[in-house]
Protein backbone atom coordinates (compact mmCIF):
# COMPACT_ATOMS: atom_id res chain seq x y z
CA UNK A 1 0.00 0.00 0.00
CA UNK A 2 1.34 3.46 -0.84
CA UNK A 3 2.28 5.78 1.98
CA UNK A 4 -0.37 8.29 0.86
CA UNK A 5 -3.13 5.71 1.30
CA UNK A 6 -1.78 4.68 4.70
CA UNK A 7 -1.68 8.33 5.74
CA UNK A 8 -5.27 8.84 4.57
CA UNK A 9 -6.45 5.78 6.52
CA UNK A 10 -4.64 6.98 9.63
CA UNK A 11 -6.13 10.48 9.39
CA UNK A 12 -9.63 9.17 8.80
CA UNK A 13 -9.25 6.77 11.72
CA UNK A 14 -8.30 9.71 13.90
CA UNK A 15 -11.26 11.80 12.68
CA UNK A 16 -13.65 8.91 13.35
CA UNK A 17 -12.26 8.39 16.85
CA UNK A 18 -12.89 12.08 17.54
CA UNK A 19 -16.40 11.65 16.20
CA UNK A 20 -16.97 8.73 18.56
CA UNK A 21 -15.84 10.89 21.47
CA UNK A 22 -18.09 13.77 20.52
CA UNK A 23 -21.30 11.79 20.18
CA UNK A 24 -20.94 10.71 23.80
CA UNK A 25 -20.54 14.29 25.05
CA UNK A 26 -23.54 15.42 27.13
CA UNK A 27 -23.20 18.85 25.49
CA UNK A 28 -23.57 17.26 22.08
CA UNK A 29 -26.72 15.41 23.04
CA UNK A 30 -28.12 18.56 24.58
CA UNK A 31 -27.87 20.36 21.23
CA UNK A 32 -30.29 17.78 19.94
CA UNK A 33 -28.14 15.37 17.96
CA UNK A 34 -28.97 11.88 19.07
CA UNK A 35 -27.08 8.86 17.81
CA UNK A 36 -28.54 5.37 18.26
CA UNK A 37 -26.44 2.54 19.69
CA UNK A 38 -26.73 0.56 16.48
CA UNK A 39 -25.20 3.36 14.41
CA UNK A 40 -22.49 3.90 16.96
CA UNK A 41 -21.58 0.21 16.84
CA UNK A 42 -21.42 0.41 13.07
CA UNK A 43 -18.99 3.34 13.32
CA UNK A 44 -16.84 1.37 15.76
CA UNK A 45 -16.71 -1.48 13.22
CA UNK A 46 -15.65 0.97 10.52
CA UNK A 47 -12.82 2.37 12.64
CA UNK A 48 -11.68 -1.14 13.58
CA UNK A 49 -11.58 -2.07 9.90
CA UNK A 50 -9.50 1.04 9.17
CA UNK A 51 -7.11 0.17 11.97
CA UNK A 52 -6.58 -3.29 10.43
CA UNK A 53 -5.60 -1.66 7.14
CA UNK A 54 -2.66 0.12 8.77
CA UNK A 55 0.78 -1.45 9.04
CA UNK A 56 0.84 -3.50 12.24
CA UNK A 57 3.43 -1.39 14.08
CA UNK A 58 1.62 1.83 13.25
CA UNK A 59 -1.70 0.40 14.39
CA UNK A 60 -0.15 -0.74 17.68
CA UNK A 61 1.43 2.65 18.33
CA UNK A 62 -1.85 4.39 17.49
CA UNK A 63 -3.90 2.26 19.85
CA UNK A 64 -1.39 2.62 22.66
CA UNK A 65 -1.31 6.40 22.29
CA UNK A 66 -5.08 6.60 22.08
CA UNK A 67 -5.36 4.72 25.34
CA UNK A 68 -2.85 7.00 26.98
CA UNK A 69 -3.86 10.40 25.62
CA UNK A 70 -7.28 9.86 23.99
CA UNK A 71 -5.92 11.68 20.92
CA UNK A 72 -3.05 9.78 19.35
CA UNK A 73 -2.13 12.36 16.73
CA UNK A 74 -0.89 15.87 17.39
CA UNK A 75 -0.65 18.58 14.74
CA UNK A 76 2.62 20.47 14.46
CA UNK A 77 2.23 24.20 14.76
CA UNK A 78 5.11 26.68 14.40
CA UNK A 79 7.59 23.96 15.27
CA UNK A 80 5.71 22.88 18.38
CA UNK A 81 4.03 19.56 19.11
CA UNK A 82 0.40 20.49 19.70
CA UNK A 83 0.00 17.56 22.09
CA UNK A 84 2.59 18.48 24.72
CA UNK A 85 3.47 22.00 23.52
CA UNK A 86 7.18 21.26 23.45
CA UNK A 87 9.37 22.69 20.73
CA UNK A 88 10.40 19.99 18.29
CA UNK A 89 14.08 19.53 17.35
CA UNK A 90 14.85 21.14 14.01
CA UNK A 91 16.16 17.95 12.43
CA UNK A 92 12.72 16.46 12.97
CA UNK A 93 11.03 19.35 11.20
CA UNK A 94 12.83 18.60 7.96
CA UNK A 95 12.12 14.88 8.09
CA UNK A 96 9.34 13.95 5.68
CA UNK A 97 9.32 10.19 5.35
CA UNK A 98 7.37 7.69 7.42
CA UNK A 99 5.58 8.05 10.71
CA UNK A 100 7.20 10.66 12.93
CA UNK A 101 6.51 10.78 16.63
CA UNK A 102 7.16 13.51 19.17
CA UNK A 103 10.39 12.78 21.08
CA UNK A 104 8.83 14.24 24.21
CA UNK A 105 5.30 12.78 24.45
CA UNK A 106 5.40 10.11 21.75
CA UNK A 107 2.32 11.29 19.86
CA UNK A 108 2.22 10.78 16.10
CA UNK A 109 2.99 14.13 14.52
CA UNK A 110 1.00 15.64 11.71
CA UNK A 111 2.06 18.55 9.52
CA UNK A 112 -0.81 20.47 8.02
CA UNK A 113 -0.53 21.62 4.45
CA UNK A 114 -0.64 25.37 4.19
CA UNK B 1 -17.47 34.73 19.79
CA UNK B 2 -20.40 35.52 17.54
CA UNK B 3 -21.36 33.38 14.58
CA UNK B 4 -21.42 36.21 12.06
CA UNK B 5 -17.71 36.79 12.65
CA UNK B 6 -16.98 33.19 11.69
CA UNK B 7 -18.71 33.58 8.34
CA UNK B 8 -16.91 34.74 5.26
CA UNK B 9 -18.49 35.99 2.06
CA UNK B 10 -16.69 33.62 -0.27
CA UNK B 11 -18.01 30.67 1.70
CA UNK B 12 -21.66 31.63 1.47
CA UNK B 13 -23.14 30.15 -1.68
CA UNK B 14 -26.68 31.40 -2.14
CA UNK B 15 -27.35 29.68 -5.45
CA UNK B 16 -26.06 26.22 -4.68
CA UNK B 17 -27.03 23.55 -7.16
CA UNK B 18 -29.18 20.91 -5.47
CA UNK B 19 -28.25 17.29 -6.04
CA UNK B 20 -27.19 14.19 -4.16
CA UNK B 21 -26.44 14.88 -0.52
CA UNK B 22 -22.86 13.60 -0.99
CA UNK B 23 -22.22 15.92 -3.91
CA UNK B 24 -23.64 18.99 -2.19
CA UNK B 25 -21.56 18.33 0.92
CA UNK B 26 -18.51 17.96 -1.29
CA UNK B 27 -19.23 21.25 -3.08
CA UNK B 28 -19.41 23.08 0.24
CA UNK B 29 -16.26 21.45 1.62
CA UNK B 30 -14.33 22.60 -1.44
CA UNK B 31 -15.25 26.16 -0.51
CA UNK B 32 -13.10 25.57 2.59
CA UNK B 33 -10.27 23.23 1.57
CA UNK B 34 -8.96 21.42 -1.45
CA UNK B 35 -7.05 18.25 -2.34
CA UNK B 36 -6.57 15.47 0.19
CA UNK B 37 -7.65 17.78 3.02
CA UNK B 38 -11.05 18.20 1.36
CA UNK B 39 -11.25 14.45 0.69
CA UNK B 40 -10.65 13.68 4.34
CA UNK B 41 -13.27 16.19 5.52
CA UNK B 42 -15.86 14.84 3.06
CA UNK B 43 -15.21 11.25 4.21
CA UNK B 44 -15.59 12.20 7.86
CA UNK B 45 -18.73 14.28 7.26
CA UNK B 46 -20.35 11.42 5.35
CA UNK B 47 -19.51 8.99 8.16
CA UNK B 48 -21.22 11.43 10.50
CA UNK B 49 -24.29 11.45 8.24
CA UNK B 50 -24.39 7.64 8.45
CA UNK B 51 -24.97 7.98 12.18
CA UNK B 52 -28.18 9.85 11.43
CA UNK B 53 -28.94 12.77 9.17
CA UNK B 54 -27.90 16.23 10.32
CA UNK B 55 -31.00 17.54 8.60
CA UNK B 56 -32.56 18.98 11.75
CA UNK B 57 -35.91 19.64 10.13
CA UNK B 58 -37.83 22.48 8.52
CA UNK B 59 -35.48 22.72 5.58
CA UNK B 60 -32.17 23.08 7.41
CA UNK B 61 -29.18 20.75 7.61
CA UNK B 62 -26.02 21.17 9.66
CA UNK B 63 -23.39 18.66 8.56
CA UNK B 64 -20.49 18.81 11.01
CA UNK B 65 -17.34 17.06 12.17
CA UNK B 66 -13.91 17.52 13.62
CA UNK B 67 -11.05 16.92 11.26
CA UNK B 68 -7.29 16.84 11.36
CA UNK B 69 -7.44 18.76 8.08
CA UNK B 70 -8.32 22.10 9.70
CA UNK B 71 -6.55 24.16 12.33
CA UNK B 72 -9.49 26.39 13.22
CA UNK B 73 -13.26 26.32 13.05
CA UNK B 74 -14.39 26.65 9.45
CA UNK B 75 -17.93 27.25 8.20
CA UNK B 76 -19.47 27.16 4.74
CA UNK B 77 -23.09 28.01 4.01
CA UNK B 78 -25.15 26.88 1.05
CA UNK B 79 -28.66 27.75 0.01
CA UNK B 80 -29.90 25.51 -2.77
CA UNK B 81 -31.85 26.90 -5.69
CA UNK B 82 -34.44 24.20 -5.06
CA UNK B 83 -35.14 22.13 -1.92
CA UNK B 84 -33.28 18.82 -2.00
CA UNK B 85 -33.39 15.43 -0.28
CA UNK B 86 -31.24 15.17 2.81
CA UNK B 87 -32.98 12.35 4.72
CA UNK B 88 -33.84 14.98 7.30
CA UNK B 89 -35.44 13.90 10.55
CA UNK B 90 -38.79 15.38 9.52
CA UNK B 91 -38.41 13.83 6.03
CA UNK B 92 -38.76 17.29 4.51
CA UNK B 93 -36.38 18.54 1.81
CA UNK B 94 -33.54 20.87 2.76
CA UNK B 95 -32.62 24.22 1.27
CA UNK B 96 -30.22 25.78 3.78
CA UNK B 97 -27.02 24.03 4.80
CA UNK B 98 -24.54 25.15 7.44
CA UNK B 99 -21.41 23.05 7.17
CA UNK B 100 -19.02 23.12 10.10
CA UNK B 101 -15.55 21.64 10.43
CA UNK B 102 -13.60 21.98 13.65
CA UNK B 103 -10.01 21.08 14.56
CA UNK B 104 -9.47 17.94 16.68
CA UNK B 105 -8.75 20.00 19.76
CA UNK B 106 -10.24 23.35 20.46
CA UNK B 107 -9.82 25.21 23.71
CA UNK B 108 -13.14 25.98 25.37
CA UNK B 109 -14.98 23.60 23.07
CA UNK B 110 -15.91 26.34 20.64
CA UNK B 111 -17.08 23.63 18.25
CA UNK B 112 -20.03 22.43 20.31
CA UNK B 113 -20.90 25.96 21.41
CA UNK B 114 -21.01 27.13 17.79
CA UNK B 115 -22.95 24.06 16.74
CA UNK B 116 -25.56 24.78 19.41
CA UNK B 117 -25.72 28.41 18.38
CA UNK B 118 -26.30 27.54 14.73
CA UNK B 119 -29.14 25.21 15.67
CA UNK B 120 -30.75 28.06 17.65
CA UNK B 121 -30.31 30.58 14.84
CA UNK B 122 -31.53 28.10 12.24
CA UNK B 123 -34.75 27.66 14.18
CA UNK B 124 -35.36 31.41 14.15
CA UNK B 125 -34.66 31.57 10.40
CA UNK B 126 -37.30 28.94 9.68
CA UNK B 127 -39.83 30.24 12.17
CA UNK B 128 -39.67 33.76 10.77
CA UNK B 129 -39.39 32.50 7.19
CA UNK B 130 -36.13 34.34 6.62
CA UNK B 131 -34.20 31.72 4.65
CA UNK B 132 -35.05 33.10 1.23
CA UNK B 133 -34.64 36.77 2.26
CA UNK B 134 -30.93 37.54 1.73
CA UNK B 135 -29.90 38.20 -1.87
CA UNK B 136 -26.16 38.50 -1.30
CA UNK B 137 -23.62 36.95 1.10
CA UNK B 138 -23.33 40.36 2.77
CA UNK B 139 -27.06 40.44 3.41
CA UNK B 140 -26.86 36.90 4.74
CA UNK B 141 -24.17 37.86 7.27
CA UNK B 142 -26.18 40.94 8.30
CA UNK B 143 -29.24 38.77 8.83
CA UNK B 144 -27.31 36.26 10.96
CA UNK B 145 -25.89 39.13 12.98
CA UNK B 146 -29.39 40.50 13.60
CA UNK B 147 -30.87 37.14 14.59
CA UNK B 148 -27.95 36.55 16.92
CA UNK B 149 -28.42 39.94 18.60
CA UNK B 150 -32.15 39.30 19.06
CA UNK B 151 -31.41 35.92 20.62
CA UNK B 152 -28.90 37.46 23.00
CA UNK B 153 -31.47 40.05 24.12
CA UNK B 154 -33.99 37.32 24.77
CA UNK B 155 -31.61 35.20 26.86
ZN1 LIG C 1 4.61 16.06 22.02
Amino acid sequence: MSSEIVEMHLKLLFDLDNLLNDIDEPKYKKIGFKVEQEEKQSLIRTRNALLKKLPRDMADVYERLKERYQRAIAPVDKGFCFGCFQRLPTELLTQTKGMITCPNCGRILYWRKK
Amino acid sequence: MNLASLLSKDRIILSLKPGKKEKVIEDLVYAIKEGTDAELIVSTLLKREELGSTGIGKGIAIPHCRSLAVDKLEIAVGRTTKPMKFNAIDKKPVSLIFLIVAPPQDPGNQYLITLGKIVQIAKVLTKKKLISKPNTPDEFITLINQVEKDLKKRN
